[in-house]
């Protein structure tokens, strides 16, 4: 299989402290992921606030070191983070920020934002970098007069572009998104999310999409993975999962989309808080919160088999026949 | 809630602790403190007495302790001049400085602060310009050359005022003008700057929206809200005027503790310097304080985050 | 520093920029070249002509009460005033900086310190403090310019360190080394030249203060001693005699009044240009 991404059982623990007089807790913020992107394939990670996606897209990158595990890219391991060689793969691994404005040096103007990278690993002339940044400004729907405005000049929409533009200007083979779209409105979302689909179509990359909005997801990605406190429960092609999600967090989080004219399932409906990373629940993680927890689900933590063709889920509820449970 | 007082409380003794510390190592470089204290022609016994009496001959952490026992005591040393008790010398003095400074306060405050909220709720009349232009001429004139320019008209020309001295109550009205024109025209353009910002929070248009009166909505919403800024400005203000004070009393020769700076620096009276110094800080400490604790009382948000 | 990029909008500079910027570069000139156009020496004293007002003959300002010729005093004045509020902003400037950035990097209890020095700095009113410092040590040239150095560190230090914070784990400096860039590349290309606008901006802000200062510490005697003379100094020496011949402190008074009001002007507008996000 040509996968440009290959992760294999990534752990990340933080050591957190309450209060200067507490104990110390390990949080195991990503704890034993495995994943694989393909050439030209979107996979999506979805899930609720602190369940460990932006920490995984940042080993993903390598920005955050893994404990265990590690991450392969086209086949050989990522280099160690602040290297020579670490920094020369950043021309093919690229990342769109969540929040555009934080992401870019207000000093400097579009023209110049989207030429930074050209400039590092030293790509083309000075007039063939000139064209390479009308050619990516067109591409993500820039106009040509906006090059010497800023950052700050410029709205949500247009400043997320420009973050697109520079992380595609030495043409990746891998773009790894983090909630690109979660702070702008939802008209522009769309926007962006046909930008990012048009780009990855005409460039052929591969791209990884974290967001807690399901939604957006189902539009845009191939394959989706549903994480929960730090691990994989669920993962499988985008319609699949979606028509017939197998795990009870998906069911739950799926019939949770307002629909027009669906009343919400009650029965679905997921119950308690989301749950403290430092105090993790013997057993399946999410048995606290589960309708149809089981003695079993207690107990024991469910491992992620394969349930149908292509799909793989971590339910001791889902047999790898005909038990998945339809809604 | 708690927690921010007695954190904010012992900031504050920590602070008094280093201006202590502070005078206490210039005290020690600049020479022998008995010799610097009590003057050149001072007898032997007397020095030696001093020497005793401050335990000078002891290693420097118990002369430390002994100098901060000695400030908690209330004994700063003697006035080389007057040979009396520094503390004492300082005390008779405050008094006078109180009587230009205070009065300057207020009327920093009351006019500089109405000035600017009615400028910005009048923008672009004449007033708003007025209070502009007039403060930045209050912060582009030095005092000492505001208080010459009041001599000049309304003692020498006008005659209406006397140009120095003590006694009557007129005496000291220029001086009080004196200290307080720069930080009125600071503090009507703060103000002013500052309720502007308030005014077009989104908060006020919801209440004009809901009907609220007009006068309702400047005192109950905007000013309290715009107060909170412009209370930090209190300690400095506090702070500039004791500087302020030593320039002004110097101009006027009024009797205060700011003219009794300058000559104690001038003989290199160090014992009063000291005195005043650290009186100074402990004041300055003591407003920093109240501010802090007013501010937090003030700004729900402050406390919530203080209380985690 | 910025770099422009063809087709940029040009700043419109207003009338009373300019007109600061040239008033600074006059008082820079004349701070410069006291030594070649000052007609006479400081110290020298025509006797015979004491007190005389401005546009007398060979005295384009006067002389004070010694005969001493005010316009080569009020050229010596610009230059000693200027040089002292220049090295101390850098040295407050280059403290601040440093210290603020020592902040950042290493928190605990270097930070601590260093929040305690601000402390202490906000517990005493500066004139004070300097008063007692000059107490204790005498007044010295170079003592005045490294106290006047303390002034307004803080400032710098609470910025370097934001603005240090600030460029982390979310912002552009972990997407420019996400680019690709080395260290140095961010350091120099990116985080510098962000914190040197600010601080430039900052500078030009206690400039006039310290200029202030310097004359309010000379006025009372205490700060630029005599023989040397500063704009303070005059005023202070000048003030006996305020009725009799006032050019004597009005020259140093409209020289100060003039010069800090320019630099305040020019600081507003130099903020603005340099920094497109404020406005």
């Amino acid at each position: 299989m040509n996968a440009i991404l290959n992760a294999e059982n990534l752990v990340r623990v933080y050591r957190a402290r309450r209060g200067p007089f507490a104990k110390v807790h390990p949080i195991r913020a990503v704890d034993g992921v495995s994943l694989n992107v393909a050439a030209g394939e979107t996979l999506g990670i979805v899930g609720e606030s602190g369940c460990g996606k932006s920490t995984l897209g940042r080993m993903l990158l390598g920005l955050d070191p893994a404990h265990e595990g590690r991450v392969l890219f086209d086949g050989t391991p990522l280099p160690p983070l602040g290297t020579a060689a670490w920094r020369r793969s950043r021309a093919e691994i690229q990342m769109v920020w969540q929040d555009p404005l934080a992401a870019m040096d207000r000093r400097l103007c579009v023209a110049e934002q989207i030429r930074e990278p050209l400039d590092i690993h030293v790509i083309g002339t000075a007039r063939e970098r000139q064209d390479r940044i009308e050619e990516l400004m067109g591409a993500v729907g820039l106009r040509k007069d906006q090059a010497s405005a800023f950052p700050h000049e410029l709205s949500g929409g247009q400043r997320q572009r420009v973050v697109i533009a520079r992380a595609l200007a030495t043409a990746p083979k891998l773009l790894i998104c983090d909630e690109p779209v979660s702070a702008l409105d939802v008209s522009i979302q769309a926007q962006i999310i046909n930008l990012l689909r048009d780009l990855q179509l005409g460039m052929g990359l591969g791209m990884v999409f974290i967001s807690h909005d399901l939604n957006v997801v189902r539009n845009l990605v191939d394959r989706v993975a549903v994480m929960y406190m730090g691990r994989i429960v669920e993962e499988g092609p985008t319609e699949a999962v979606f028509f017939e999600p197998e795990h009870p967090y998906t069911k739950a989080l799926i019939s949770s989309i307002p629909a027009p004219g669906r009343l919400l399932d009650p029965d679905l409906i997921i119950t308690g808080d989301p749950p403290d990373p430092a105090n993790r629940p013997k057993g399946c993680a999410f048995h606290p919160r589960c309708s149809a927890a089981t003695e079993q689900c207690r107990h024991d933590a469910p491992q992620l088999r394969p349930t149908a063709q292509k799909r793989t889920a971590a339910c001791h509820l889902v047999g790898t026949s005909t038990q998945s449970a339809t809604t | 809630m708690i927690r921010f007082v007695a954190t904010r409380l012992a900031r504050s003794l920590m602070t008094i602790l280093a201006v202590m510390t502070f005078a206490f190592v210039v005290l020690r470089l600049s020479g022998d403190p008995a010799k610097v204290m009590l003057g050149p022609d001072t007898p032997r016994e007397a020095v030696d007495a001093f020497r005793q009496q401050w335990g000078l001959g002891q290693p420097i952490w118990a002369q430390y302790f002994h100098y901060l026992g000695a400030i908690f005591s209330g004994d700063f040393g003697m006035s080389m001049r007057d040979k009396s008790p520094a503390l004492q010398l300082v005390l008779e003095r405050l008094p006078a400085t109180l009587i230009v400074t205070v009065p300057a306060l207020i009327l920093q405050v009351t006019i500089g602060v109405s000035a600017g909220v009615f400028a910005a709720l009048h923008r672009g009349s004449i007033v708003d310009r007025g209070v502009i232009v007039l403060s930045i001429l209050g912060f582009t004139i030095p005092s000492f050359v505001m208080g010459l320019l009041l001599v000049l008209v309304f003692a020498v020309t006008l005659h209406w005022l006397p140009s120095g001295g003590s006694g009557t109550w007129a005496h000291a009205i220029l001086p009080v003008i004196t200290i307080s024109v720069g930080w009125i025209g600071s503090l009507a353009r703060f103000s002013r700057s500052a309720t502007i910002e308030v005014m077009g929070q989104p908060y006020i248009r919801t209440a004009m929206a809901k009907g609220v009166h007009w006068s309702d909505v400047v005192w109950r919403h905007a000013l309290p809200n715009a107060a909170t800024p412009i209370v930090t400005l209190v300690g400095f203000m506090v702070g500039s005027l004791v500087a302020g004070a030593v320039v002004t009393e110097t101009i006027f020769s009024w009797p205060g503790m700011g003219r009794l700076l300058i000559s104690s620096v001038a003989n290199r009276d160090l014992a009063v310097v000291q005195c005043i110094m650290l009186l100074v800080a402990a004041m300055m400490v003591c407003t920093n304080l109240i501010v802090d604790l007013l501010y937090g009382w003030l700004d729900p948000r402050l406390n919530a985050r203080h209380e985690n | 520093m910025s770099i422009v990029s063809p087709g940029k909008r040009k700043n419109v500079l207003p009338l009373s920029v300019g007109l600061s910027l040239v008033w600074l570069a006059l008082m820079l000139f004349l701070a410069f070249f006291a030594d070649l156009l000052k007609p006479y020496d400081i110290t020298t004293m025509d006797l015979a002509s004491r007190l005389a007002p401005p546009l007398s003959s060979g005295h384009w300002l006067g002389t004070d009460e010694l005969g001493r010729d005010v316009l080569s005093r009020l050229l010596q004045s610009i230059r000693v005033s200027l040089f002292i509020a220049f090295g101390a902003t850098l040295i407050s400037a280059a403290f601040g900086t440093t210290v603020g950035f020592l902040a950042a990097r290493f928190g605990g209890w270097v930070e601590q310190l260093v929040v305690l020095m601000a402390d202490f700095q906000a517990a005493l009113p500066f004139l004070i403090m300097s008063l007692a410092v000059l107490a204790f040590f005498g007044t010295s040239m170079w003592l005045l310019v490294v106290l006047m150095g303390f002034y307004g560190w803080e400032r710098y230090a609470r910025i370097a360190r934001g603005l240090a914070l600030s460029a982390n784990a979310q912002g552009y400096a972990a997407a420019t080394v996400q680019l690709g860039a080395t260290p140095s590349r961010v350091y120099l290309r990116h985080i510098l030249p962000n914190v040197a606008s600010t601080l430039i901006v900052s500078m030009t802000l206690s400039f006039p203060d310290i200029v202030l200062m310097e004359s309010g510490l000379s006025f009372l005697g205490l700060g630029v001693q005599l023989p040397e003379t500063s704009l303070g100094n005059m005023v202070g020496f000048g003030r006996d005699y305020l009725t009799t011949a006032p050019w004597i402190v009005l020259s140093p008074a409209v020289i100060i009044m003039l010069t800090t009001l320019a630099i305040s002007l020019a600081g507003d507008w130099l903020r603005d240009t340099l920094d497109p996000t404020l406005n």
